[in-house]
């Protein structure tokens, strides 16, 4: 059957499920709960990393006031010094909160309990060292069942002792060229390091996860949307209706997708909105070219959200291949964290999957402002899931809805 | 491209015509080799037990599912070849209601008056009128969801009629309906023939089937058993009943089977 698209009819069945949308308020506000409650929770998982600046001396944290304890085993003068210091330079930039322990045991028990997340131990002979010209150790332990904390705690602790280091090495420098003549620096650490931003602005994970966020949004929301709809529709008898006018098929499935699509968007700019008020992130490329991404994204999938309503008998069967199809999705294809970090075999399966390439596409226009021509090959691939997935799920829909 | 109506459609001037129409389900015959001639204008009451195949049959002729073999002409045009055609000429009340409970009565008649491209102002008219038919225009700006069945189903009705289709199916009409709304219902179909719409009704009812039908065809396992005019039948088998007609009809042991398809896709034929 020949028939021709009907935008106009397509427009009427959009128009038609927005209302029906609009009109149930309790459905409304979990869609708008939805994409709060997601960003929000992942904006906890991942907080945004901080940045240290070692010219000023200032440690940045995500984690203020952990719990540590010093164990001073020294008496000497440098080694209270040390401490003194170590003590107020975590105050001070609100890093640790510091508590002294008699022992080693002592703070160790307190540790396995959880009530400390670190331990500094200033070893007997830590001053006498110092005194005699040799450069000394501090020990430390962390609560290694925790792999984040005590990454940032081991790090920060480090940071401290690196501040306090270069203060001593400043002093001896000066001690020992009384003119002045050589810049400490150039003994302590003759080359430093400066980063030049590929973007503007301080960039957090977040910056990374708003646009992968966003395209698994729009995409997998159009696409269970689709399979919801029509297989409730389905199964209501409403799909009749639709069936036994004269209206061509092609104009129910543009009708259904387009409405989906709105939905989709509307969630995924709450995302990318929230996440600007929430963490920060900045938008630096168009809203156009973002959209056209993400429409383009939404019809490279779209077609299996209909091949599903094709194959499943009924609507709780759709709704469950569509999450198991999202859910894997999610991780594979880059959206949580970057897809060079998986094995490469579970990369190429994420990489043949047009979400990648949405998202991929979306990061580059959001952060680094890219244009249509830089992100072409994602849209050229982007365009042919999309012929693909079509050409496939337009003739199993035709024959579902008259089996 | 618009295909001319097919010859025998037009030689006849029957409004439905079907030869030899036969729809599987995999193992399953659910429509064997049917021949139908419906005529314009009458009430054809299309009776059998569970399971005979009448929403079947309806299904097909109304293009809701392709048959297996067999020819179909609904209005003049094959139900295979010249679909649109067909969809553009019929009417379909079936078992479930289609209507959406968020959208009002109105709402409801103009989404589906657009489907076929009937403009705004005369559709909105003309879904005042018939509202107005099913004395329904007070409510017409609230929710179907808050209907009761009864107000449904007129709506439905009205739906159905919007434009003006030649032959309108009837699945069920009345069931689940009270004793009121089932009389307004039933003066309802016999105002539309009145009006000249051919209609196709399926009922269990057998007093509504006697009392609205021109003609009852009867139909078991899938195949036509008789048909007749309510009053041929009762002298025929010498009996003031219809029931008495079907049960000598098509037996007295009760239908339960299960062919497997119940699963499947939703509102498949299942009488």
């Amino acid at each position: 059957m020949a028939q021709r698209i009907t935008w106009g009819l397509a427009w009427d069945i959009a128009r038609r499920d927005l209302l029906d949308l609009w009109r149930s308020k309790m459905l409304l506000f979990f869609f708008i709960l939805f994409p709060i409650l997601l960003m929000s929770m992942f904006g906890y998982i991942y907080p945004p990393v901080p940045k240290s600046n070692p010219n000023t001396g200032t440690i940045a944290t995500a984690f203020p006031n952990l719990p540590v304890s010093i164990v001073q085993m020294d008496n000497g003068q440098a080694a209270n010094q040390v401490a003194a210091q170590f003590i107020q330079i975590s105050r001070q930039q609100g890093l640790f909160a510091v508590s002294e322990s008699p022992s080693f045991q002592a703070a160790r028990n307190q540790l396995v309990a959880g009530s400390l997340k670190g331990i500094i131990v200033i070893p007997e002979g830590f001053s006498n060292d110092l005194d005699s010209r040799q450069p000394a150790t501090v020990q430390i332990t962390v609560d290694e069942t925790n792999p984040t904390t005590a990454s940032v705690v081991q790090s920060e602790i480090s940071a401290i002792f690196n501040i306090i280091g270069s203060q001593i090495s400043n002093q001896n420098i000066s001690a020992m060229d009384p003119g002045n003549s050589v810049n400490p620096s150039f003994v302590i650490q003759p080359i430093s390091v400066t980063q030049e931003p590929l973007i503007r602005g301080t960039s957090s994970s977040f910056q990374f996860l708003a646009p992968g966020f966003m395209a698994l949004t729009v995409i997998t929301g159009s696409l269970q949307g689709v399979a919801t709809a029509i297989s409730r529709e389905k199964e209501q008898g409403t799909m009749d209706g639709l069936l036994v006018a004269p209206v061509p098929h092609q104009s129910i499935i543009l009708g259904k997708v387009a409405a989906q699509t709105v939905r989709g968007l509307i969630q995924g700019f709450l995302i990318l909105g929230l996440s600007m008020i929430l963490f920060g992130v900045q938008i630096y490329g168009s809203p156009v070219i973002m959209v056209i991404v993400l429409l383009l994204g939404t019809a490279s999938f779209v077609g299996v959200g209909i091949i599903l309503t094709a194959v499943a008998p009924d609507q709780e069967t759709a709704q469950m291949m569509t999450v198991l199809l999202q859910f894997p999705m999610m991780f594979i294809s880059g959206i949580l964290f970057p897809i060079d970090q998986l094995p490469v075999w579970m990369q190429y399966i994420g990489k043949a999957l047009p979400l990648y390439f949405a998202a991929d596409a979306l990061r580059k226009v959001i952060i680094l402002n890219a244009s249509l021509s830089v992100i072409m090959p994602d849209v050229i691939i982007l365009v042919i899931y999309t012929f693909l997935t079509m050409t496939i799920a337009l003739p199993l829909f035709e024959r579902a809805m008259r089996r | 491209m618009t295909l001319q109506r097919t010859e025998l459609g037009s030689l006849t001037g029957n409004a439905i015509e079907t030869h030899g129409l036969t729809k599987k389900f995999n193992n399953f015959t659910a429509v064997d080799n049917v021949d139908l001639s419906v005529h314009r204008g009458e009430i054809y009451g299309f009776l059998g037990p569970n399971g005979a195949g009448k929403s079947t049959t309806i299904r097909m002729l109304c293009t809701l599912l392709a048959p297996t073999s067999g020819s179909a002409v609904v209005d003049g045009y094959d139900i295979v070849k010249q679909g649109d055609d067909v969809r553009k000429r019929i009417g379909l009340v079936s078992e479930k209601m289609i209507m959406y409970p968020r959208l009002t009565a109105l709402e409801n008649l103009m989404f589906f008056g657009r489907l076929y491209r009937i403009d705004r102002d005369t559709l909105r008219k003309r879904s005042e009128d018939l509202l107005e038919l099913v004395k329904l225009t007070p409510f017409k700006d609230k929710l179907v969801g808050g209907f009761s069945s009864g107000m449904r189903q007129r709506v439905n009705v009205i739906r159905a009629i919007l434009h003006d289709p030649d032959i309108l199916f009837l699945d069920e009409p009345t069931t689940a309906l009270d004793p009121q709304s089932t009389r307004f219902v039933r003066d309802l179909v016999k105002e539309l023939r009145q009006r000249g719409h051919t209609i196709v009704l399926t009922t269990h009812i057998m007093e509504e089937a006697d009392e609205l039908s021109d003609r009852v065809c009867i139909i078991d396992h899938g195949k036509v058993m008789a048909v007749n005019t309510p009053a041929g039948f009762k002298e025929r088998y010498n009996t003031n009943s219809l029931l008495e007609v079907f049960l000598e009809l098509t037996g007295r042991e009760l239908r339960d089977s299960a062919n497997g398809r119940i699963s499947m896709r939703a509102p498949m034929g299942r009488s």
